[in-house]
């Protein structure tokens, strides 16, 4: 078991190592450094050769770029990740507000969508290719054939400006308080969660019904061992397994529609940060939200890998899902 | 009567909503005590029937009529909370594939406890007490390490002892079993059966044994059900039924069970040419790959040896039979002579040519020397080609035909294998399985190879099958004069084949010789096992076959 | 075979709304510079009209039809889409069945690539590459092929080591075919119909992706017509003139519904399971 635990991190680590040189890589090597991005043609029609020579060297551009790579990620792993090349501000400071807000965001989402996909899911599951599936099945694809942005300027056009009950933007500070903040932000949240739900209550029934067919619930049927037992603790558990091995991949998209969501409403998170800073070509700031998103993405999974080593004692031994 | 079935029809719903019957008006009858086979080959319906009369049906199925009597009532009748109330308390099923059957994520014991909390209401301390002595009744040696355990951390035997334990929990006065054996080694069979026929007298349980295998059936039942399509075709006394059977399908079934013990060859031996064996296998020793952990740079395991020092040589125009249950390496040697994994230590020669690297890096002349045919058949057909364009392909690469030419090659092929030419622009799925099987044997053959390596060729089939197939194997071995490694977990089916026989278990050779040696007087212990396991219990009738070979003599 | 899957679409209501949907969309989006009346950048009227018998659908905050832009709006994000996911259906298709087949070190890099890729969401992906890389269709056709290029190699090897160990790639490797045979007789035409089913998926993604992308400001540049950034620019409006919003919005959720309710009535005709495919991305 501590095998597979200790394979699961060390495997974390090297990707997140291997996403912080592609995000270097991205951004600072190929075509040009961070300072020529940031640049616009107006800024460098001003600024004299050396006065460039300057801010390069303050910035350390001029040294080799494995060099500036290892000082960026030893400085990222400890959570510094420079200074923003305009204003010449701290990146760390101006992300950590945003951060809370989009973390608050996240946990706001998966604690209203996990409960509801299950129920969904285990109710599609168990009345499979009756009417209850049908509708659940068919709304759930079209649930997340719907992009946020649509979904979310359908909830302030029929929740804020029809029926004005909520606010149609955020319009607090980047630190509000938390509650304040959970309490304006339901139309996201609500937006997030459409989506989500109806990916993962199909991921769940999919799971399910795959369990439900299987020799061993059958065995324990024609044990005569109730049917609530039978579902509740032979199929939903083993159902998960597979569930949470997809569930993984559906994080990245979770944190995708996070940005969208703080578009449509101005929520002060980390996506809209991003937004603002690739149109201003604020490369410090880029590079440091992608690397958090990242680590966002690889904690999700490898908590959903130790919770298959938990469910599933037949992984506890083997290397792995590889 | 303990159970009178009346009349049973059980239909289900086919892919494109066509409704067609499984079990069609069964009437069967079992009284206390008594132990009923039921056999049949794959899809006449005997598994349904099983489940039926449990009055319980898979998804898509149903039981469109007929009566289940269970001590007078008709529990088809019943609404669903009395008939799982008697579900696991008085009738109870041993499913089989007992791993998938076992709940992967709960240990075994919990497993047998909730049906004993279920139908006898005790308290969880009194259930894993109750479970402990089952899994005790069913000759586990460590009861309470065995209720902890995962049943993935079981060995197959201890598993289907668990089934069968969790199966008895509530002392049910019917056990209808499902295959119970059949994904077990031959001597693990034996020792499960011996289980049931002693825990059946222990609980004093009426048995209802379902099995493709007339031969567990006949060590374990006084009466026999034989099933085709759906209806029994034929019932009675056991013993009555092997000795002189009524319908035609019951007597070509019972024909086509290769007879371990029948007396005198089976055949006429090939003569020794006395020529240089065509293979020569000496101190073979194959060790697995190691395996890591997964965690860079940590120490890995090295592998297990899988075959130790084995000799052996195969004369021209002769048939070796390796025998071995799983794990005894046989297949190893199957995969290290033709070439899929390169060899261990040791030398082997063929024709005098030495085979020291795997099938890629071999000669062309040398790859298309050495043919193998695989266990099973459909999957050793690429799905998504044509017959004729798999056929076709050994004749392009090892002859340089041209399109039309192979193809009337592979035409000549099919009907060598006694099939239409029409077969040529058909599929692998829509064919049979026997057919699949010859149509691997006539890819095998198209090569016009020297040595033909057979891996467990007909233990995916149905003994009617198989039975053809090995004929027309022996026949084209005979047009051909190709030498044969034929390797096989059934004793009866080596005995129809082989000249001479190994018998490897655990990577090690229990006992060699020419196969009427080895099967009259086995010098080890071992053999002697697989022997019994594989014993024909009835072996009243001489097979048609055995009277023609006799005739030759 | 390929009748009976035919059978099981013709008898799903949903599954024949969906086809007749996006043949509706498709056809549009092929026809749509003979179909509309003005030019797509054209200034035909004053900004805000309402909806009149010349501008069936009023005028943007421009001036322009918006019913032409409206019919336009969807084919560039179709063509990027299609661009990007074709290139990663071919590449995945080519380093899913390497990495299954060859295993070892170059399975373990191929596979270790992919897993960063996964780690990085889409959006941010694209976010990371503009800065460096610039905004233009070229770009954004590969970025799409790198954001699903994982999904593919991963449902490729899945299916390739399943593929692998049966009895007709190993009598093919006796006979001593070339790896380059092997690929191609053996194993692509049984991926063959999962890459339909992937294509089909990751082609609904792709299009929300693009969208989105272009609703952000990080997609498609103004003045080309297109739902996502026509949303964007009516979202300033929405208070006064929501169906600025709303058109657009309709066009692209129809367009993506109907793809998915397609795709998954064909894969369940054709006994695959598209769900754990379906992502956002």
């Amino acid at each position: 078991m501590f095998a597979a635990i200790a394979r699961r991190i060390s495997l974390s680590f090297l990707i997140l190592i291997l996403v912080s040189l592609f995000v270097f890589l991205a951004t600072e090597v190929l075509p040009g450094d961070a300072l020529d991005v940031s640049l616009t043609d107006d800024d460098l029609a001003v600024l004299t050769p050396e006065q460039l020579a300057e801010m390069r060297a303050e910035l350390g551009l001029d040294r080799p770029a494995a060099v500036r790579y290892l000082s960026w990620l030893s400085g990222a792993l400890v959570g510094d990740f420079g200074n923003t090349i305009i204003t010449r501000a701290p990146v760390a400071d101006i992300i950590m507000g945003p951060l809370r807000n989009s973390i608050l965001l996240a946990l706001a989402t998966t604690a209203v969508a996990i409960p509801v996909a299950h129920f969904i899911g285990i109710l599609a599951a168990y009345w499979r290719d009756r009417a209850p599936d049908t509708i659940v099945s068919t709304s759930a694809i079209v649930g997340y054939s719907i992009p946020e942005f649509v979904s979310g300027n359908a909830l302030i056009l029929i929740f804020a400006i029809w029926l004005p009950i909520f606010p149609a933007t955020i319009v607090l500070y980047t630190d509000g308080p938390i509650l304040e903040m959970l309490a304006v932000s339901i139309l996201p949240v609500a937006t997030i969660v459409i989506g989500s739900i109806a990916y993962l209550s199909r991921l769940l029934r999919l799971g399910l019904v795959e369990a439900l067919v299987s020799d061993y619930v059958e065995r324990a049927r024609l044990a005569g061992v109730s049917e609530w037992r039978v579902v509740f603790t032979h199929a939903v558990p083993a159902s998960l397994v597979p569930t949470l091995n997809a569930a993984a991949l559906y994080v990245a998209g979770l944190l995708s529609g996070i940005v969208v969501v703080e578009k449509v409403f101005a929520y002060p998170g980390l996506g809209l940060e991003l937004i603002n800073a690739v149109l201003k070509r604020e490369v410090p700031v880029v590079q440091a939200t992608v690397f958090l998103g990242a680590v966002g993405v690889l904690l999700m999974n490898l908590l959903a890998d130790l919770s298959i080593i938990a469910l599933d004692p037949r992984v506890r031994r083997s290397a792995g899902r590889g | 009567m303990l159970l009178d079935v009346k009349n049973l029809t059980v239909g289900y719903r086919t892919d494109d909503r066509q409704f067609r019957i499984a079990v069609d008006g069964v009437s069967l009858a079992l009284d206390k005590g008594e132990t009923l086979g039921i056999a049949g080959e794959s899809g006449c319906g005997k598994t349904t029937l099983a489940r039926a009369l449990m009055a319980y049906t898979r998804p898509g199925s149903k039981i469109v009529g007929g009566n289940v009597f269970l001590d007078g009532t008709d529990i088809l009748a019943l609404p669903d909370r009395q008939k799982h109330a008697i579900r696991g308390s008085r009738i109870a099923m041993v499913p089989q594939n007992p791993l998938s059957s076992l709940t992967f994520h709960m240990r075994v014991g919990a497993q047998i406890d909730e049906i004993v909390c279920r139908h006898e209401g005790l308290s969880r301390r009194q259930a894993q007490e109750k479970s402990v002595a089952l899994l005790a009744a069913t000759g586990m040696p460590e009861p309470d390490a065995i209720y902890r355990r995962y049943p993935h951390e079981l060995s197959g035997g201890q598993r289907q002892r668990v089934v069968i334990a969790a199966a008895l929990a509530c002392r049910p006065g019917i056990l209808v079993l499902d295959e119970p054996t059949t994904a077990l080694d031959k001597t693990t069979e034996l020792r499960v059966l011996e289980l049931v026929s002693q825990l059946r007298e222990q609980f004093d349980t009426a048995l209802v044994y379902i099995s493709h295998d007339l031969n567990v059936i006949a060590r374990v039942c006084d009466r026999i059900c034989v099933m085709r399509d759906g209806r029994v075709i034929e019932a009675g006394d056991t013993r009555k039924t092997f000795a002189s059977p009524v319908h035609g399908y019951t007597r070509r079934l019972l024909d086509a069970i290769p007879r371990v013990n029948a007396s005198g060859p089976v055949r006429p031996l090939r003569a020794d040419s006395g020529e240089a064996p065509i293979l020569e296998v000496t101190n073979l020793k194959y060790r697995y790959p190691a395996t890591g952990l997964g965690i860079p740079f940590s120490p890995k395991k090295p592998g297990t040896l899988a075959v130790q020092d084995l000799s052996f040589s195969i004369n021209r125009g002769r048939t070796l039979g390796l025998v071995g249950e799983s794990g005894s390496g046989k297949s190893t040697v199957a995969s290290v002579i033709s070439g899929i994994i390169p060899p261990g230590s040791g030398k082997i020669a063929f024709d005098g040519v030495p085979l020291n690297r795997a099938a890629p890096e071999r000669p062309a002349d040398l790859r298309r020397r050495i043919q193998m045919v695989f266990q099973d058949p459909l999957s050793s057909l690429n799905p998504r080609l044509s017959i004729g364009r798999i056929l076709m392909r050994p004749l392009r690469v090892f002859f340089a035909m041209g399109h039309e030419e192979a193809r009337q090659e592979a035409a000549r092929l099919l009907e060598r294998m006694d099939m239409r030419a029409e077969l040529l622009d058909r599929f692998p799925r829509q064919l049979s399985g026997g057919q699949q099987q010859r149509v691997a044997l006539a890819r095998a053959f198209a090569a016009r190879p020297d040595l033909i390596i057979c891996d467990e060729v007909t233990s995916a089939l149905d003994v009617s099958v198989q039975a053809s197939v090995l004929d027309l194997l022996l026949s084209m071995q005979a047009e051909s004069g190709v030498s044969c490694l034929f390797i096989s977990h059934d004793l009866g089916v080596i005995k129809r084949v082989a000249d001479d026989v190994i018998v490897l278990q655990s990577g090690e050779v229990r006992d060699a010789g020419p196969t009427s040696d080895v099967f009259t007087a086995p010098s080890h212990p071992y053999t002697q096992l697989l022997l019994e396991a594989t014993r024909n219990v009835f072996d009243v009738r001489p097979a048609a076959s055995d009277e023609a070979a006799l005739a030759v003599q | 075979m390929l009748k009976k899957s035919g059978k099981r679409i013709l008898r799903s209501p949903v599954t024949m709304i969906g086809i007749a949907v996006l043949t509706a969309h498709m056809a549009i989006a092929a026809l749509a510079p003979w179909l509309t009346p003005y030019g797509s950048s054209e200034l035909a009227g004053m900004p805000f009209e309402p909806p009149s018998r010349e501008f069936w659908l009023g005028t943007d905050i421009l001036g322009r039809d918006y019913l032409t832009r409206l019919l336009m709006g969807g084919r560039i994000t179709i063509s990027v889409a299609l661009c990007g996911v074709f290139i990663a259906i071919v590449a995945g298709a080519f380093f899913g069945l390497a990495a299954a087949w060859h295993g070892g070190m170059i399975d373990e890099v191929i596979m270790r690539l992919v897993d960063t890729k996964v780690a990085i969401p889409s959006i941010l992906l694209v976010g990371v590459l503009i800065p460096g890389f610039g905004q233009s269709v070229p770009v954004l056709i590969l970025v799409i092929a790198l954001v699903y290029v994982s999904g593919v190699i991963r449902t490729v090897r899945a299916l390739a080591l399943t593929i692998a160990p049966q009895g007709f790639v190993t009598a093919a490797v006796l006979r001593g075919e070339s790896n380059l045979s092997i690929m191609c007789r053996e194993f692509l035409p049984n991926v063959l119909d999962l890459l339909c089913v992937e294509f089909a998926i990751r082609m609904s993604s792709a299009i929300l992706l693009v969208s989105s992308l272009s609703f952000l400001g990080l997609g498609i540049s103004p003045p080309t017509p297109d739902w996502g950034l026509m949303v964007s620019e009516g979202v300033g409006y929405i208070h006064t003139d929501p169906w600025l919003v709303i058109y657009p919005s309709i066009a692209l959720s129809t367009l993506v519904v109907a793809l998915n309710l397609t795709t998954e009535g064909v894969a369940n005709a054709l006994g695959l399971d598209a769900a754990r495919g379906m992502t956002k991305g």
